[in-house]
This record gives C-alpha cells, sequence and structure tokens, in this order.
C-alpha cells in the first residue's frame, strides 16, 4: 500500500506504467498531461504529471505546486481525483459536470482519450491510501 | 477536403489576416473576436455551420473555434493547422466562452480591448454575439474593454480579389449547367407530373456533377416556384414545394451552387405553354427590364439612383405596379449574403441606398416581377461584377423567359 500522491507512489505508477504500456498500446504518441489537485488534504495544491515521447512512458512526477508545462492539464479539488482513482466517480461524468477543469486542444484530447483511460486503469491497480 | 486554393482561385488567406491586424492596430484593438458565419468563412476558407468563434491576436495566426464535433472537419477544409482550429465541448474548461476567454485571457495578461462583431442583420445566420454571450465574455475577460469592431471585417470583404471572382465566376458557370439540365429534363412535356421540389433536384444534381457542393441557400436550396407560386407579393417562394408543374403556368427556377465557398445564384423563368398574350406581355416587360438593368450597373451609381431610374422606365412601360422596387442584394463568401456596402444607411444594419458601388465589388443583381392577381411572376439574379463602366455578369445563360410547349 502505497500513500496517493507520494514518492512511492510515483515510483510505482512509473514501474506499471513501463511495464503494461507498450508504445504500440499508447499509439506511438508524443504528449503530456497535467494533473493539478486543488484543495489538497492540508491546504494547497498538487500535481501528478506524465509524459511520453514516441509512446514510450517518458516522465512521471508527482510534487507540491503546479509542476510542468504540458499539452494537456486537468485541474480539480483533490477529492474529486481521489473519488475518480477509486473509482466511485467516472472520470468522464467529472468532466460533463464541470467538476475537473480539462485545458488543451479538445480535438486532439479526443484522439487521446482511450489512451487516457488505458493509464488510468493501470494506475487504478496500484494499492492505494487516499 | 481541402479547397485547391491556388491558381486562378488562389486566395491569400494569410495577407487577409494581416489586413485585418493592420486594421485592428489603427482602431487600437488587441484581440478582434468573430462570431459571424461570413467572417470565419472569408479568414479560414472553410465552411463552420455550428456556432463558431474566430480569434485573431495583433500578429499571427488567428485560431477557430467551433463545436468539438465538427472541428476535425474544418481543420481538414481549412487553411489553419492542428493548433489553430479547436473544438469546444459541454466540459470543465472546453465550453466556449472558457475555452475563449482563456485564450484572451492569456493574449493580453494586463486587459486590453477586444474586437467583437454586435448588430442585427435580416439574415438568421448571421452569427452577431448574442447578449449571454456577450455578457458571458465580459464576466470571463474582467481587465477587457469589448467594442464593436464588425466595419474591420465588412469594409475589408467588399472588394473582391481576383481569387475570390474568380471563383464566383465557376460558382456561376456551375449554375448554368444547372439550368441545362433543368431545360432538358422540362422541355418537349418532360415537366408533366414533375413537381418544383423535383426540379431542385435535377439541378442539384447536375451542379454537384458540375462541381458544386451545396445548393447553399438558407431560404431552402434550390427555390422552385410553379403557378400562383411565382406570383406571391414581395416574390419570394422558398423552398420548393410538391407542387406539381401545369400547363399554362409559369414556372420560377433558382438555383445555387458552391464553388470554394463562392456562391452560385442564378435564376431562368418559363412559361408552361400554352401562354396568353397577357403572360406574355408580363414576360416582355420582366426581360427588358432586366436587361435595362443589367447595361446600366457601372462604378458610381447607387441602389437608389438605379431603382429610380429602373421604376421610372416601369412606370413609362405600365408595369411598376408588379416591380418589387429592389435590385439587388450583398454577396460574399458563405455567410456573406445580405445588405450592400457597410453598415451606414439610415436604417442599421440594412443596406445604404445611397452606396457608392465601387470596381470589383459582386453583388447579386436581384429583381421580382409579382402580380398576386394574376398568379403570375418572375425572378431574376445573377451575381454581377462591378466595372468601371458596367458590369460582368456571371452566370451565361441567356435572359429571356421561356415558353415551353
Amino acid at each position: 500500500m502505497v500513500k496517493y500522491l507520494s514518492n512511492e507512489w510515483q515510483a510505482e505508477v512509473d514501474k506499471q506504467l513501463r511495464a503494461h504500456l507498450s508504445p504500440e498500446k499508447m499509439n506511438n504518441i508524443t504528449s503530456s498531461m497535467n494533473n493539478r489537485y486543488l484543495n489538497c488534504p492540508g491546504g494547497g495544491s498538487k500535481f501528478f504529471f506524465v509524459s511520453f515521447a514516441d509512446g514510450k512512458v517518458d516522465k512521471v512526477l508527482v510534487g507540491e505546486g503546479e509542476g510542468p508545462k504540458a499539452e494537456f492539464y486537468i485541474s480539480g479539488d483533490y477529492e474529486i481525483f481521489a473519488k475518480i482513482s477509486r473509482a466511485e466517480l467516472g472520470s468522464q461524468k467529472a468532466l460533463m459536470g464541470g467538476m475537473l477543469k480539462l485545458k488543451g486542444n479538445m480535438v486532439k484530447a479526443l484522439k487521446l482519450a482511450s489512451l487516457s483511460d488505458r493509464l488510468n486503469k493501470i494506475i487504478a491497480t496500484i494499492e492505494t491510501e487516499f | 477536403m481541402k479547397f485547391e486554393n491556388k491558381g486562378i482561385y488562389y486566395i491569400d488567406y494569410p495577407a487577409r489576416i494581416k489586413a485585418v491586424q493592420a486594421e485592428m492596430a489603427k482602431n487600437n484593438i488587441d484581440v478582434y473576436l468573430g462570431s459571424r458565419l461570413r467572417t470565419t468563412s472569408w479568414c479560414t476558407d472553410a465552411f463552420f455551420p455550428w456556432r463558431s468563434f474566430i480569434v485573431i491576436p495583433s500578429e499571427g495566426m488567428p485560431t477557430a473555434f467551433t463545436f468539438v464535433i465538427d472541428a476535425a472537419r474544418a481543420l481538414d477544409d481549412s487553411w489553419l493547422d492542428e493548433d489553430h482550429v479547436m473544438g469546444f465541448a459541454p466540459m470543465g474548461g472546453q465550453d466556449q466562452i472558457t475555452q475563449i476567454s482563456d485564450m484572451i485571457n492569456e493574449l493580453l495578461p494586463n486587459g486590453g480591448r477586444v474586437g467583437v462583431e454586435a448588430g442585427m442583420s435580416n439574415y438568421l445566420p448571421e452569427g452577431y454575439l448574442t447578449y449571454y454571450e456577450y455578457n458571458a465574455f465580459k464576466e470571463a475577460m474582467p481587465d477587457c474593454e469589448f467594442v464593436n469592431a464588425h466595419e474591420i471585417i465588412d469594409r475589408l470583404q467588399m472588394i473582391k480579389d481576383i481569387g475570390t471572382i474568380n471563383r464566383f465566376r465557376e460558382a456561376s458557370r456551375i449554375v448554368d449547367v444547372g439550368h441545362e439540365a433543368v431545360l432538358a429534363a422540362i422541355k418537349d412535356g418532360g415537366w408533366k407530373g414533375m413537381t418544383e421540389s423535383e426540379i431542385a433536384g435535377i439541378a442539384a444534381l447536375a451542379m454537384r456533377k458540375a462541381g458544386s457542393v451545396w445548393e447553399w441557400s438558407f431560404t431552402g436550396g434550390n427555390e422552385i416556384a410553379c403557378g400562383y407560386r411565382t406570383g406571391l407579393a414581395g416574390g419570394a417562394c422558398t423552398p420548393a414545394t410538391c407542387k406539381e408543374i401545369m400547363a399554362g403556368e409559369p414556372l420560377m427556377v433558382d438555383i445555387h451552387g458552391l464553388f470554394g465557398l463562392a456562391c452560385g445564384d442564378h435564376t431562368h423563368n418559363y412559361l408552361i405553354g400554352p401562354a396568353t398574350e397577357r403572360q406574355l406581355w408580363h414576360a416582355k416587360n420582366f426581360v427588358d427590364i432586366v436587361a435595362l438593368t443589367l447595361k446600366t450597373y457601372r462604378a458610381g451609381i447607387s441602389p437608389s439612383s438605379l431603382a429610380e431610374e429602373m421604376m421610372a422606365f416601369a412606370e413609362e412601360r405600365g408595369f411598376s405596379d408588379f416591380m418589387v422596387p429592389g435590385f439587388e442584394h450583398g454577396i460574399g463568401m458563405l455567410g456573406d449574403e445580405w445588405r450592400i456596402g457597410r453598415h451606414d444607411g439610415p436604417f442599421p444594419y440594412w443596406t445604404d441606398p445611397d452606396h457608392c458601388y465601387a470596381e470589383n465589388e459582386v453583388l447579386i443583381c436581384a429583381m421580382q416581377y409579382a402580380c398576386p392577381e394574376e398568379d403570375i411572376g418572375f425572378r431574376y439574379e445573377n451575381p454581377i461584377l462591378i466595372t468601371k463602366d458596367g458590369c460582368e455578369y456571371m452566370s451565361k445563360f441567356p435572359l429571356a423567359v421561356e415558353v415551353i410547349n
């Protein structure tokens, strides 16, 4: 069991993504996404950043504050992300309901929606303490 | 699929954007936020049928925003690249107000003047900013001042470049192909049992085979009228109906083809025989006044001076009661279909009757002859290019009211 958004969680995400996502499965994309967690427990904000280069996992980062620049940003309350990770809330519903805010080219995002689901499913297998 | 923007049909879109940006600078406008169909067509070379916007910064590329389902198609049609055609959707951060205001707030971190398109139109798809949109944008961009700026685009659109003119010429050639197909279908008794709607379809198929991609008119595609519907007061008949063509009645065929967003539009009229002497008298009146009108158009005249001259001719010949006293409507790339010139006449957002025509303006010579009491009427429409000493009428289908026996 690792703590959500901790360095241990980051290392486990990195390991699992590299193990389960081949460049072919990721359609050889080059892209990046930064999830920004607002109103975190204890205050402040955190980020989870993941990038791919030609389909290969490039960087997996977590930390305090806004995090690095990315092609897509998803921002929302920590609790909303936590609910999604616990499978209590669908990410589509969170976006459609305005609980999460996506910033980036929507046309490109549409093409990446299934890849994002693939990534989230792998992350969801990590035993996490919220 | 992109229109092949080359050769005689080439339009220098980056130069158009630079021209807008130069006008923005003169008017102290930091960002232009366009919302009208005429603006998106003229700036992008693509058709934006859903509610759409275009953000033109003070320098660099513009960005178009449209409903997400159609954004990839619009991108495929436009000269803009993937980073400059955005789709909006009802999603956190992805609705049109948020997307556009995020972009403008990033362009103007300390606020600035945003030019918008506000006004009214007789043409439903015009696309002026709505009350709701205006207030929502103001709220989302509290540091920006909003000013009405559509005049910039209107001024730049008025005089047509050679690529646009050539696209209109080709659109008009295509429309002539449609008219030839209609004539071939209705002659020698072919009209029997045919409806207005079928004629609209025959013309559409022929024009599409010849290169048209749409019967673009928002008034109902191809406008066909027969019998009493040709003579309705005011002269409109839109759209084609299932009314059957009958012997002894007039038939009006107003068809539209689209080529490179240039709008072909020509009307030809028939009398389905046997024609009475009275019908032939009406027909001669109409053909004569159209011929005189085409002969009269030139740079330097105005809609009102032309109307006065033509109505005097009609009065002298004894048919002024049947003439609708307007002889043209505006035209440009798709979405620019209403008033002539700019919006500076006595009635805001209507044609200025004293607008002075200039060389290389394109308009539709549009005339209506309507006699409801006798169930007869005719229409003439043809895109014309104003020249120094006259006009070039782009559809070449011979002017006549043909009797089909």
